[in-house]
């Protein structure tokens, strides 16, 4: 197993494959291939499992609003198909693109691209919300495609596999997948990024570097916490250029890497050239931006039965969530590749200090293998950056899981390395041990790799459309995330998962108080009759029949108020998952007319 | 294969919740309590027990003033409260368990003024100065209400309607994240919220709690909400609620009315914080 080092193991793969086969053209293109065909396998794979699920995921409040943001967007390609001299008129520009302009465009333009061509014009999707989710979905087979390449690349195949199946079995992971949102978009150009960042140092050359440029423009288009890459970066750059690494070659004719150059001049370009809202008063508009997200309010969240909503924020809220939410044998594999990769960090710094700072150590016995790329920092350093950020007491966690989920590509790669080191165990005794032979034994490595998956995708799958509302069985699932006082979800977006008892117990006409669904989110789900169309959504729970609440501790408050409203406590009927309460729909007393006192 | 298990279903069958609403219906009075734990499964226990888990258990102001408690468990979880209750009964429903508690500080309800809130009995009016307004009772529409949160407490349809307050029945969304059934009182700039209550049956003590909506308690303040108790022109004792702390007990000693009916008056001192909400009860000194 190589210690670090990078494309020699793709590359031996390759030389290991049967000569009758190399021989072939086809299989030859295959085998030269078999990454791309593998990591895309495996996105492909799983975007058909995020399209076959989707219509039973109801829309959470932030779709709602990117729905609507994106249907205006379209109007704009649209005048730019139809008449791109006026598409380019400030009037036209700043009415259309002012429409949630707190975000980037990159995603929600297409969102709006896909909605045009995949819904209006070639038919390709029944639901204009699977058409408007459709980017959101390709990008995490993005993601999934880059963490099997750079598994690979760093480490092994059998790690690269591992890290992308690893990756796309976290029940939050997969709830996020399906959203029309920025935040599986954001983890997958996170890792492009740094992929592309990394290959452009491996592979040297400008083409590489102006790719990296792109990419981390595309990156800054996609979410702002593109803004925390350079943590990334820079200390990798200063420990690949500050002579740490021995073998380092690179871009480094420059006292800079090229790639960080390009980054920081095409990145902003590309930033700029794809966000029209940006195309007049820059500075001011690129101001309110940064504001924005500087000085953004703080949201309701439980962690541990308190309800948090302003600094400071509880510094055991990050790794008590991903304890709770990234399936153990995940974590554990990752502990076990981790602690590997860091040990080799340290022998290799251990040496370096021995031969340049002449230090007495008496570790380690052997020299390690070389990392000149430092590949294994980088991938730390993907790791931590975003979860550095929720150590500090001002970072607000309204957003749970998502707003780190930047750091599970590495996550997953540094579990995918600890696989590879179990599974080369596990080879290394059935050689010694059996007689079985190397097909064999690869069966059986195949089989333990397949077992250690069956428990974080059955959980998985179980946890859909309650993604947010599932904890792992470490902590007592979901009944033990409701006893810790976990968050149970947040966005309303399970009201869609009423539908049966919608169906079965409202008639045309009935008034439901819809709570913390989004009106854009209610009206599509209204309109591609996800809940019965006769339903009449309200906003109060005075003008309706029925009324909903979504069980989260700060709307208690909401809970409360429908009995104030109704004179009574008892709700109809309670959605749960795992037999935990996720919404109580109350129906108004026959005595008491809407809109009148009781009597 | 922990993960495995944890698709399996943890639901507790619906048969079972009906079991124990029958097991607690049959040996319920109205002076007990009945308690879902842990908490979480509030919602399920309110919708299999239907009006026996009514607005005056699930809203209650304290634990003292129930005999004894039916508390419907899952999992063995118990609510605190009742550690220094008697355990008398423990029956089994399916997965649920159903424990019989006897309140060892038991003091009786007599009257509850959540009960004379209504025109037959309470008298509101504005007071400015010398001047008093009254406040009429309305048949209304409910204020209030969003698909945002937080929301506020929500403004009862039915209510006392004053010229800058109200008072109404509510449920507010107390600090512990527990309801409080209560006297939505508003405080009022630069007058007195005045109640009357007629005839109320008094007993040795006046008991009472007062709390702020969640969404104004949580950040706590100096600012208070005053209010004062008369009785045969005198007054039975001040309550003073500071925003922060929560729905919180008064109480003042009635000796002198023990046993006699009166008129009660309540005042709320003028505040900024609208969001206020009481309730209050003359007690036994027993069961």
């Amino acid at each position: 197993m190589s210690e670090g080092a990078v494309s020699e193991v793709g590359e031996a793969a390759v030389s290991e494959a049967p000569a009758k086969v190399v021989d072939a053209p086809k299989a030859a293109w295959v085998i030269r291939n078999a990454d791309y065909l593998i990591g895309g396998g495996i996105a492909l794979a799983y975007v058909i499992w995020l399209l076959a699920t989707a219509r039973g995921l109801g829309f959470s409040r932030d779709e709602g609003f990117y729905f609507s943001a994106s249907g205006e967007y379209e109007r704009w390609f649209d005048l730019l198909f139809k008449d791109p001299k006026h598409a380019f008129v400030r009037s036209k520009i700043d009415s259309i693109w002012a429409a949630n302009h707190e975000h980037p465009s990159l995603m929600k333009s297409l969102f709006a691209l896909s909605h045009h061509f995949f819904w209006g014009k070639w038919k390709v999707f029944q639901d204009q919300s699977t058409a408007f989710r459709f980017p959101g979905m390709l990008s995490m087979g993005l993601a999934l495609f880059v963490t099997y390449l750079f598994g690979t690349r760093a480490y092994s195949r059998r790690a690269g596999i591992v890290a992308a199946l690893a990756l796309g079995l976290m029940p939050n992971v997969f709830y996020h997948a399906h959203l029309a949102c920025f935040d599986v978009p954001i983890m997958a150009m996170w890792i492009t990024c740094i992929f592309t960042y990394w290959t452009a140092e491996k592979n040297g050359g400008l083409k590489w570097a102006l790719l990296a440029g792109v990419v981390y423009g595309l990156t800054l288009e996609t979410k702002h916490n593109a803004w925390m890459l350079p943590g990334v970066f820079l200390p990798h750059a200063v420990l690949l250029y500050g002579g740490f690494s021995a073998k380092a070659e690179g871009t480094k004719r420059l006292p800079v890497p090229a790639s960080l150059i390009a980054m920081a001049t095409i990145g902003p370009a590309v930033f700029l050239a794809l966000w029209p809202w940006l195309w007049h008063d820059t500075m001011p508009r690129i101001q309110e931006y940064v504001n924005f997200h500087v000085h953004h309010e703080y949201y309701n969240i439980e962690f541990l039965g308190v309800t948090y909503f302003g600094p400071p924020s509880p510094k055991s809220y990050m790794p008590v969530m991903i304890a709770a939410t990234v399936p153990t044998v995940t974590l554990v594999l990752f502990a076990v590749g981790a602690f590997d990769r860091l040990r080799a960090i340290l022998a290799r710094f251990a040496c370096w200090a021995k031969e340049n700072l002449k230090v007495a150590l008496s570790w380690p016995k052997e020299t390690p293998a070389a990392d000149p790329w430092q590949t294994d920092i980088l991938l730390f350093l993907s790791l931590a950056v975003p979860l550095a950020v929720f150590l500090l007491p001002r970072t607000p966690i309204f957003g749970g899981t998502k707003h780190w989920i930047t750091a599970y590509p590495a996550l997953a790669i540094f579990a995918g390395r600890g696989f590879d080191m179990v599974a080369t165990r596990i080879e290394a005794l059935l050689e010694s041990k059996t007689a079985l032979d190397r097909t064999k034994r690869d069966v059986v490595v195949a089989f333990v790799g397949a077992i250690t998956f069956v428990a974080p995708f059955a959980v998985t799958r179980h946890s859909h459309p309650f993604g947010l509302s599932a904890y792992v069985p470490l902590f007592g699932g979901t009944a033990g995330g409701a006893d810790l006082g976990l968050n149970r979800q947040f966005w309303g977006f399970t009201t869609e998962s009423l539908d049966p008892w919608f169906l079965k117990n409202t008639k045309p006409g009935d008034a439901v108080y819809i709570m913390d669904t989004a009106w854009p989110s209610w009206q599509r789900m209204v309109d591609e009759k996800r809940v019965p169309p006769w339903l009449r959504g309200v906003g109060t729970p005075a003008e309706a029949e029925i009324s909903i609440v979504h069980h989260e501790q700060h709307i208690n408050e909401v809970d409360y108020n429908i009995w104030t409203e109704y004179g009574s406590a008892a709700p109809e009927y309670v959605l749960v998952h795992d037999g935990v309460p996720i919404i109580s729909v109350y129906r108004r007393p026959a005595s008491l007319a809407r809109g009148r006192g009781r009597r | 294969m922990l993960h495995v298990k944890q698709t399996s279903s943890d639901i507790v069958p619906e048969s079972d919740w009906s079991a124990a609403r029958d097991l607690v219906k049959t040996d319920l009075r109205p002076t007990d309590l009945v308690v879902f734990s842990p908490f979480w499964t509030d919602p399920l226990g309110r919708q299999a027990f239907g009006d026996l888990a009514s607005l005056k258990r699930e809203g209650r102001s304290d634990e003292q003033r129930f005999a004894r408690a039916f508390e419907v468990s899952r999992r063995g979880a118990h609510d605190a409260v009742f550690s220094t209750w008697k355990k008398v009964d423990e029956k089994h429903a399916g997965a649920l368990t159903v424990t019989t508690w006897e309140n060892p500080s038991y003091k009786k309800v007599i009257d509850d003024l959540l009960d004379l809130a209504h025109p037959d009995r309470l008298t509101v009016t504005r007071v400015d100065g010398e001047s008093e307004t009254p406040c009429p009772f309305v048949h209304g529409a409910s204020a209030g209400g969003s698909t945002a949160v937080p929301q506020g407490l929500l403004t009862p349809a039915d209510k006392f309607v004053c010229q800058g307050g109200h008072v109404g029945v509510a449920v507010l969304h107390g600090l512990d994240h527990h309801p409080h059934l209560c006297l939505y009182a508003t405080p009022m700039a630069g007058a007195t919220l005045r109640m009357k209550f007629s005839n109320v049956a008094f007993g040795p003590s006046l008991v009472g709690h007062a709390g702020i909506q969640w969404l104004v308690e949580r950040t706590p303040s100096p600012e208070k909400v005053e209010m004062a108790f008369f009785a045969e022109g005198h007054r039975l004792g001040t309550a003073a609620h500071q925003v922060g702390a929560g729905w919180n007990r008064f109480e003042a000693a009635t000796p002198e009315l023990d046993g006699k009916h009166a008129d009660l008056v309540a005042e709320v001192s003028p505040s900024r914080q609208r969001q206020f909400c009481f309730e209050a009860t003359t007690r036994g000194a027993g069961p």
